[in-house]
């Protein structure tokens, strides 16, 4: 149990510093001077200290919707697959219920962008219910395909399955399930080349349009946000596709965890200083990609497992 | 006449209950909206009793009374206000299409009772055992039963006669009316019409699936709020068909605890849509009551005026897009699991295809989360789109108490799912089916598992309780920090926020609009005044898009030219001078003969080639004759 709580805030306490890792990563290779990996938690303080501008033309959604947006994902991170081998876990939540959070997460945060009358949140609320609502697919026929791999749909007990007796007959499969989370990932956080989350150009953004008339604690809550579902979404690569070294006492294993956290954001730094970021009509064809190949994993699942 | 209350026709009796105690409130707040009060009081009260009357007929004659009463009395009430455009012919439509479906239906009952009427539905399950062809049997309900309960491509009528409805009775018919039609299913498959070959629990599926999607893309391009919520009927409605077929494919294969539990889910999303689409309705209905106009473009910022309205459709919104921790998502996730247990089948074609219905399923629930973002966003939130909007106050109390009863049912629904879930599993036990209420909640009623083995767990009480307790220590959080608040407008580029500059409906949509373009074909209409000299500087444009559903594009303007096309010709036929008369009888004399020798004498391809062209000369030569 101690391990549980441990590891629930290891994550929450990592999750502005991956983002912020991504950034300098991104930063050194372009020859720029990189930010601080604490950088996340100055800007978190300097929010939490600022006065709260509050658009006139906004409603109550305005000031509810930020906590509506940041709880379903905090209450996400308690569902997460366990780091070490007989660490408590919870047993009761699938992967259905998983992105059921995440969505109902996205959900509020696109009424947010409805709401200040601006027609930027109005753009990327838009912009963001188009690609969300093609995730959705590839993310459900993923986690049907992971789910039959790991023997459990419950997603602590798939973690936990996957590392006991990782499935060697269905690597193919494993591997296009892999592929598709991966796209899942970039999409649903808002990466480039789906989005790009340092620009605030009408033409290119999507997730901070929605955000744009958003300050002080409100904007904290958001960026907490989406730190924090960026990291759910890493730990869920790491348990499920990198299920290895959970052998180890909670330590190392935790040790090993993070890294695998830090890769997993390394990966996502160099794919976005490698590619540009694509027109938002050509975000399905990266979407559909995803698709496919979650396809491809049921398919070769269940041709070769008979 | 005769009766029975059985547990499947009381737990449909509670549905109409649930769903009309409400509406009973937000009528009699609506009332002052209507001109024709006693027509409406009088076919109101006929409709609900009609509709419990049909759920617990006990024989044909009874069933297709109420059946027929029910259509006649939802007809006169989308008349209620017959001089708003488009209401005629959107009750003519509906009065074409409920008679469609009656057909198919009195034709099973003739079939299936053999002539009797007035036998109870087990000793029906007698004859249709011996009846040789039980595929037309089938065919006949599904008409009959999709028909009304507006499945693809029986659906085109939904979004013309709910919305020219008032809204009291949109919410019956979209919550309560389609309802009877599953029921109708349940009663008839389960009890009457069994067992099923494998192909009708997969025709039932692709069914759902397409409906869902169809619904949903429709409702997407919608902008009239009361087309858009008809259009989610059709997709909620394609749901319930998903979990029905998968029941009927594991009961064929012999899985009796799936297919139980798969039946279960297609219940409890039919109570499910019925409680969040009456309240939708009724927030759809208090909007309208408020600002005259259906269309969506005109709406904005209603939160403000309307909080009341504001907060319950949020309620049926998130559950209506299957978001945890509301019903709507619990039935979803049922459904999903029966979908995902798909891996237990042995027919690998068949294991092949269940994915497809699960990408249906998700794409549906992709898009009903935009559609709703859409529909709530545009009319609750951001400034009032028009003077309309502007003017909107809070509706009155008894039509703000039958919102606020609807919400309740919803959130019963949510928090006591266990104790529906056994009702539901009630009733299919009685209609002989394995139970799965054990299995599905094997240790006490905070987790909820899915019957398939490895299969899912979600435990909805402890969800909402932590999200409950998340955001509570959040805002918990927020005060204490005691942050200053100022207003200022929303920052626009240096120019005034209007409500002219916000995103529109049709603008919300467009990315999905484009995106689907092969599939909605839209008209688009771009008007622009330029100023002479400059290309690109305007000083007033408008842009309309307009998109009419495929199917009735395609299947239902079809239909209408080759009825045109026949009745030219019969037209024709009747100003024929007499001797051709006399030629037509020759002709007629001619089938009569040679199908005479064909039915009941003997077949041979070669009389048979020979027969037909000289029936075709002869009809050339004394019928049609010369071109004029």
């Amino acid at each position: 149990m101690i391990g549980y709580v441990a590891t629930i805030v290891l994550l929450l306490l990592l999750a502005p510093i991956l983002l912020s890792f991504i950034k300098a990563v991104k930063m050194w290779l372009l020859y720029k001077r990189p930010v601080s990996l604490l950088q996340g938690y100055r800007d978190f303080g300097k929010l939490l200290r600022k006065e709260t501008v509050v658009s006139e033309e906004a409603s109550a959604m305005t000031r509810i919707a930020p906590f509506w947006v940041l709880s379903p994902l905090l209450v996400a991170l308690f569902y997460l697959p366990p780091i070490a081998k007989g660490a408590y876990y919870v047993s009761f939540v699938d992967a259905f219920t998983l992105t059921g959070l995440l969505a109902l997460s996205t959900f509020f945060l696109m009424l947010l962008g409805l709401d200040s009358a601006s027609s930027f949140g109005g753009m990327g609320s838009s912009r963001e219910a188009f690609i969300s609502a093609l995730v959705e697919p590839a993310m459900i026929l993923t986690i049907f395909s992971v789910s039959m791999m790991a023997g459990d749909l419950g997603i602590g007990q798939a973690g936990v399955n996957l590392a006991e007796h990782f499935p060697r007959e269905h690597t193919a499969s494993f591997l296009f399930a892999a592929i598709s989370f991966f796209i899942l990932l970039i999409a649903e956080n808002g990466r480039i080349p789906v989005d790009n989350p340092e620009t605030h150009l009408e033409l290119t953004m999507v997730h901070e349009a929605m955000i744009l008339d958003i300050t002080g604690v409100y904007l904290a809550l958001i960026e907490t946000a989406a730190s924090v579902k960026f990291v759910i979404f890493a730990s869920l690569f790491a348990s499920l596709f990198l299920p290895f070294g959970m052998e180890e006492a909670w330590l190392p294993a935790a040790a090993i965890f993070v890294g695998k956290l830090f890769a997993v954001a390394l990966a996502v730094a160099l794919i976005e200083v490698n590619t540009a970021k694509l027109r938002l009509f050509k975000v399905p064809n990266l979407l559909g990609i995803a698709i496919v190949f979650a396809f491809l994993s049921l398919i070769t699942y269940y041709v070769l497992g008979a | 006449m005769a009766f029975l209350f059985d547990p499947l026709s009381v737990l449909f009796v509670f549905l109409i209950l649930l769903g009309a105690v409400p509406n009973l409130f937000y009528s009699r707040g609506y009332l002052s909206h209507i001109e024709r009060r006693w027509h409406y009081r009088i076919h109101y009260f006929a409709f609900i009793l009609s509709m419990l009357g049909v759920v617990v007929a006990a024989n044909g004659v009874t069933f297709l009374l109420f059946w027929e009463l029910m259509s006649l009395t939802s007809w006169q009430l989308i008349l209620t206000e017959p001089e708003e455009e488009g209401t005629i012919p959107a009750a003519r439509f509906y009065f074409f299409m409920t008679h469609f479906g009656f057909v198919f239906l009195l034709l099973f009952f003739l079939i299936a009772t053999d002539g009797d009427l007035e036998i109870g539905f087990a000793q029906m399950h007698g004859i249709v055992a011996h009846f040789a062809y039980p595929s037309l049997l089938f065919f006949f309900l599904l008409l009959g039963f999709l028909s009304k309960a507006g499945a693809v491509p029986l659906h085109v009528w939904l979004p013309y006669a709910h919305p020219a409805a008032p809204s009291p009775v949109s919410a019956l018919m979209s919550g309560v009316m389609l309802k009877i039609a599953i029921y109708g299913m349940f009663r008839f498959f389960l009890d009457v019409l069994y067992p099923w070959p494998l192909e009708w629990g997969i025709l039932v599926l692709v069914v759902g699936a397409l409906s869902s999607l169809v619904g949903v893309l429709y409702a997407l391009s919608e902008h009239d709020i009361k087309a858009l919520l008809a259009n989610h009927s059709i997709e909620n409605i394609g749901i319930i068909l998903i979990g029905f077929g998968m029941g009927m494919i594991f009961d064929t294969l012999g899985l009796g605890i799936l297919s139980s539990f798969a039946f279960i889910a297609a219940l409890f999303h039919t109570f499910n849509h019925m409680s969040f689409k009456s309240l939708l309705f009724m927030g759809a209905g208090s909007v309208l009551h408020e600002t005259h106009t259906k269309n969506i473009e005109a709406y904005g910022g209603l939160i403000k005026a309307m909080p009341i309205t504001a907060w319950t459709f949020l309620l049926a919104a998130v559950s209506i897009s299957a978001l945890p921790p509301t019903n709507g998502f619990l039935s979803e996730w049922m459904i999903f699991q029966s979908l995902l247990s798909s891996n237990t089948i042995t027919d690998m074609s068949l294991k092949l295809a269940i994915p497809f219905a699960i990408f249906a399923l998700a794409l549906t629930g992709g898009l009903a989360i935009a559609c709703f973002v859409k529909a709530y966003g545009i009319t609750f939130l951001g400034l009032q789109r028009s003077a309309n909007a502007r003017h909107a106050h809070e509706v009155n109390p008894a039509m703000r108490l039958g919102m606020l009863a609807m919400a309740g049912v919803v959130l019963s629904l949510m928090l006591f799912a266990p104790s529906y879930i056994r009702l539901f599993d009630t009733a299919l036990v009685s209609l002989g089916r394995v139970g799965a209420y054990d299995a599905i909640f094997p240790e006490g009623i905070w987790h909820m598992h899915s019957v398939a083995i490895n299969g899912g767990v979600v435990s909805p009480l402890i969800l909402l309780a932590s999200l409950l307790a998340v955001t509570g220590l959040l805002l918990y959080a927020y005060r204490t920090l005691g942050v200053k608040e100022r207003l200022h407008r929303t920052w626009a580029c240096g120019y005034r926020t209007g409500p002219r500059t916000q995103y529109s409906a049709t603008g919300f949509a467009g990315p999905i609009r484009r995106f689907f373009s092969w599939l909605y074909r839209p008209q688009e209409h771009l008007h622009k005044e330029a100023i002479p000299g400059h290309e690109s500087k305007f000083t007033d444009s408008s842009y309309e898009v307009h998109v009419r559903p495929l199917f009735e594009r395609s299947l239902y303007d079809s239909v209408a030219r080759a009825a045109n096309w026949i009745s030219y010709w019969v037209y024709r036929l009747a100003h024929f001078e007499q001797t051709r008369y006399a030629a037509m009888i020759f002709n007629l004399t001619l089938m009569v003969l040679f199908s005479y020798r064909i039915f009941a004498h003997e077949f041979s391809w070669a009389t048979f080639a020979l027969e037909s062209v000289v029936m075709l000369i002869s009809i050339k030569v004394l019928i049609i004759g010369e071109k004029e």
